[in-house]
Order: structure tokens, then sequence, then C-alpha cells
């Protein structure tokens, strides 16, 4: 059974903006998805219909065949601009990810059981920032700051990691860090990830598999042979490659 | 003993010397508290055996006396609750006459009704308001390092500063040689008030803001006035509205305050029924301060939501969308549309 199945899902926003258009396709349990497309093409809205914070105007979203009907814990999700507390250590932001598990008295007297002291500590060990677990947020960098992102997502225990556009605010070189990381963690826990990237060499190296999405529609779905220049080309200036001005897919407007 | 064990035991020392620290902060912080209130000849056993009068005022609120509500109250003598209703029921019945006995209320009653009294009070927050608007945005603007090279944008903090030092039922009573304790020298009172505070709050919206368009517009050779206006004040032009908004509620609040020292309006009102323990009248004043005080805060806050950037329209609104947005009676109530 696939650990991830979205069938005929779309969205529509307000009364007339299509944000996804029939989407369709299925995860296996430890695969490294890659979700690319120009902006507005609907790949946040795919992720947040996959973690339930948006729920699909058609179509069903399943996990481990069970529907997603709402926000779950076992779903956890990767931000852009990392949204840690930055008044706290890397440390108590890993530990938020227990948050879901541990009753409201006890997370506000900061009562955590052993155990997910110990998974939040090992969660920091696996993206390397054990030593930097006193270190206030704040102070870390954009690169060390997004992998105690993904150790409060690895905290949560998810059977699925989202992670919307992780890198997209790093250099370079933090960016591959951080994806290395990330995929490193996925492989160790053999967690199926979805995550959506603009950098199209940084998503060849990580991914197992691709799926382009183009006007809210997956255009392409396959391996890392398969996505040729030609391809991405196509993704993301449609058919317009060499005739129409360079970036203008891109200048679609954000849903 | 692995990396992990000995990460958890030195996180767990230092939690238990930042807990350490908590407990000792908090026995300070309660031992301040009771040494205080010894010092001020707290006495728990007086306060207990003041409760019965203290309940017989409260009680006053169950049956508060409107009978100085409208000229129309006092000359049929209704009291209580009646004095509103009656009032209401009567200009409903009769519009014309209705309207003019209103008007009539607020000017000829301006002293004697609790109408022209709670106009008296607005107006005194709101011509305060216009009075400190002018002088704090020339002290505001001019107290910001952007604006006025330090250390000379420190003479116009310090004038806001020293104003800001001395509190408006004060400054009432510096004025009293010039006016008296009368609504004129709550004005000026309420007026240097909002020089001190809504200068204060100018300044240091002018010192959060981006440098990026402050930059361009000099770089386009703009001369100083020019990049001080289209750089900066453009960039706070909404948010000082709103603050200046923000301070008409404040100072409508004052304006209660100075009343209660006899500059007019509500606090006088107030005040002189409660010396006389004619505790129904007084209750009727204060339900009035709720009603009036309400009214602009509702009215203030709602036109700064419609102000403030990235709020359902998505884009940051004018003052004249957000007066027409208050006649839109859903906004008001918050119904949200859903965002494309």
């Amino acid at each position: 059974m696939a650990a991830v199945s979205i069938r005929n899902v779309t969205k529509i926003y307000g009364s007339d903006t299509l944000a996804l258009d029939d989407v369709s396709f299925e995860v296996e349990e430890g695969e490294f998805v890659v979700i690319l497309g120009p902006s507005g093409a609907g790949k946040s809205t795919l992720l947040r219909v996959l973690n339930g914070l948006t729920p699909p105007t058609e179509g069903v979203v399943e996990m481990g065949g069970e529907p997603v009907t709402g926000k779950r814990d076992d779903v956890a999700m990767v931000f852009q601009l990392h949204y840690l507390v930055e008044s706290m250590s890397a440390y108590r932001n890993a530990l938020t990810g227990a948050l879901g598990r541990t009753g409201w008295i006890r997370s506000l007297l900061t009562w955590y059981e052993d155990e997910d002291k110990r998974s939040a500590l090992d969660a920091l060990e696996t993206v390397g920032l054990l030593d930097e677990a006193e270190q206030r947020a704040g102070s870390m960098s954009g690169g060390q700051k997004q992998r105690v992102g993904i150790a409060r997502a690895l905290v949560q225990n998810p059977t699925l990691l989202l992670a919307d556009e992780p890198v997209s605010s790093l250099d370079p070189k933090a960016a591959r860090d951080v994806m290395g990381y990330m995929k490193q963690a996925a492989e160790e826990r053999n967690l199926t990830t979805i995550a959506s990237l603009h950098q199209v060499n940084i998503a060849r190296e990580f991914g197992d598999r691709f799926i382009g999405i183009r006007d809210g529609s997956v255009m392409f779905d396959g391996g890392p042979d398969e996505l040729t220049m030609e391809m991405v080309d196509e993704l993301y200036y449609g058919e317009q490659v060499g005739k129409g001005a360079p970036g203008e897919g891109a200048e679609e407007a954000q849903a | 003993m692995s990396a992990i064990e000995e990460t958890l035991a030195r996180i767990q020392r230092h939690r238990r010397q930042r807990q350490a620290l908590a407990v000792l902060a908090v026995a300070g912080v309660l031992t301040i508290f009771w040494m205080g209130l010894q010092y001020l000849n707290f006495d728990l056993w007086e306060l207990t055996d003041q409760l019965p009068t203290w309940y017989d005022w409260l009680a006053a609120f169950k049956t508060p006396n409107f009978q100085d509500f409208s000229l129309y109250s006092i000359e049929n003598g209704l009291t209580g609750w009646s004095g509103l209703f009656d009032t209401i029921w009567y200009v409903i019945t009769n519009p014309l006459a209705g309207f003019d006995m209103v008007m009539n209320s607020f000017t000829e009653g301006k002293e004697t009704t609790l109408l022209g009294l709670s106009v008296v009070t607005v107006v005194i927050g709101v011509c305060g308001t216009i009075l400190g608007f002018p002088f704090a945005l020339l002290f505001g603007v001019l107290g910001s390092e952007r604006v006025t090279p330090f250390p000379f944008n420190f003479l116009f903090r310090g004038v806001m500063s020293l104003i800001r030092a001395i509190p408006a039922l004060v400054w009432i009573l510096i004025y009293v040689p010039l006016a008296g304790i009368s609504p004129v020298s709550a004005v000026l009172a309420v007026g240097t008030d909002t020089i001190g505070i809504l200068g204060r709050l100018f300044t240091d919206e002018l010192e959060e803001i981006e440098d990026g368009p402050i930059e361009a517009i000099s770089s386009t050779g703009a001369n100083r006035a020019q990049t001080v206006s289209f750089g900066m004040l453009s960039q706070v032009s909404t948010s000082f509205i709103a603050w200046t908004l923000y301070s008409l509620e404040i100072n409508v609040r004052v304006a209660v305050s100075l009343g209660v020292v006899g500059a007019g309006g509500l606090g006088r009102y107030i005040q002189l029924k409660l010396s006389l323990l004619d505790y129904g009248p007084a209750a009727a004043g204060i339900l009035m301060v709720v009603f009036i005080v309400l009214t602009v805060e509702l009215t203030s806050s709602r036109l700064r939501a419609r102000l403030r950037p990235g709020e359902e329209g998505g884009s940051s609104r004018s003052l004249l969308d957000a007066i027409r947005d208050l006649g839109d009676i859903r906004k008001w109530l918050g119904t949200k549309v859903e965002r494309n």
C-alpha cells in the first residue's frame, strides 16, 4: 500500500482561483519526492492539502489507507523561514515537536518525558547540532536554524515529512548541507518525504523522484534520468521557450 | 556515556540552576509586595469592615438613576432606568420635538444633563487631540535621529520627555491661573499631554522605518526636506493616523479623569454625586462613561484595523476607504471572507 495517495484533488480558492487541478499521484514509504514548479503553480497548496491544513475542494488524500481530514501530528512540516522561537535554545525548539503528545499542563511546566528529551537530542545529533543544543536559536546561522527546524519535525515522530521550499532563503552551500541532513534523516528513519524546491540542481542531487507542477496540474512525474533540461525548461517557461520573455512563467500571480 | 546522555545531563544541570534562581526571584518579589503593603499601612480587616458600604455603592449599579439623562427626563421628573428609556421612547415617537430636545440637552443642558456632559467630555478629548497633534508631529519628527542629527534631536526628545513626566492631571493645575479649572484648561492639559505621548510614538515609528527607500529617494538627487517627506514621512503616514486615533481614545479617558478634579463633563458629575453619597446618579454617570469610551474606542479601533496593511483587503487602505468601511456592518462583526 502506498504511504501517501492523492486522488483527483482539485482546490479552488474563493470562487474562481484554481490552485490545484485534478492532481493524482502515490508516494511509496521511504521515498524522497521533490516537487518542482514555478511560483504560483500550486506547490504550497499541494503541501497544505497533504498535511490537512487546507481541505481540498474535490478529491481524496489518504495516508496509510486512511483519509486525511484535518491537521495530524504524524505529519511534520519544515517551513521556508524556519519559524523557530528565536529566544529559545535549539534544544527547547526541537522539544516543541513533542508538544502534540504532551499534556498542556506538563508542557507549560516544561515537564517533558525523558524519552522526548532524548528524542530531541537524538534529532539534534542527526542534524549535526548536538554540541549547539543549548545555543539560542536566534544566534544561529540560517542553515543551522533550518536544521533545528528539521530536528523539531523529527521529534514529532512523523510518518510523513513535508518541506515547503526549505532552502530557498539559504546560500547554495548551506542549502546543500540542509538538504543533505534532511535526506540522511529520512534514510535513517525510512521516512517518506515530500519537499518543494526551486533549485533544480539541488533537487536533482537529492530527490529519488520528481513531480513537476504547472498551473495546478502535474506535468511531470519521474526519476532523475527523465528530468531532462528540456523538461525543466518546459516546466518553468511553458511552451514559450525561446519565444517569450525569460521568467514569464514565474510572473504569474501567487494564489 | 554517550554524547546524548552527556548533553542531557548538562542541560538538566543548567535547568536546575535556573529553577533555583527562579524560586529566589519569586520569593524576592513576594517579599517586596508584602513589605510594600506594610509600608502603605495595608490592613485587610479595615477593608472587610468597609465591605457593607461598598456593597451599597455596587448595588446602585443594579438600579442606576438616569434622572439627569436629558432635559426631558429632568422636566418630567423621570428617575431610574425610566430617565434613559423614556427619553429614547420620546425621541422615537416624537422625532421632531425629540430632536430639538436632544439638541437643547447638548447646548442648554451641557452642564446639567448626562447627554450634554458626555458631549463636553468627548469634545475635550477631541479638541485636545487636535490641539496637540501639530506640535506632536513637529516634535516627533524633529526628535528622530534620522531627521535631526544627534545630539540636536535630543532637544526635542527632551521636551517631550519633560511633558510626559508631568501627568495630564498635573498639567491642568499648571493651567489653572490661565483658565481656571474648566473645560478650557482641560483642553490645554489634554493637548499638552498629547504632545508628549503622541510625539514619542511618532519618533519611535520613524526610527523603525526601512533605510532602503530613504537611500533610494536621496540618490535621485532629492534635497534634505524632500528626502524626509518622500522617503520617511510617506512610509509612516498611515501609522501616524492610526496612532493619532489611538491617542484620541486615551484622551477621552483622560478627559473623564480631568472632570473628576473639576474640569467639567461626566467626571465632575460623578464626583459631585458621589460626594453627596447619591449613588444612583453616580452609577448612571459611570455607565455613560463606559458607553462613550467604548463607542470612541470601537470606532477608532475599527478605523485603525482598516488602515493596517495586509488585513482582509490585502493591501494598505486609505483613511477614506476605512471610513467608508465603517458603514458595512459585516466588517464590524469581523465576518471573514475566504481569501484568494
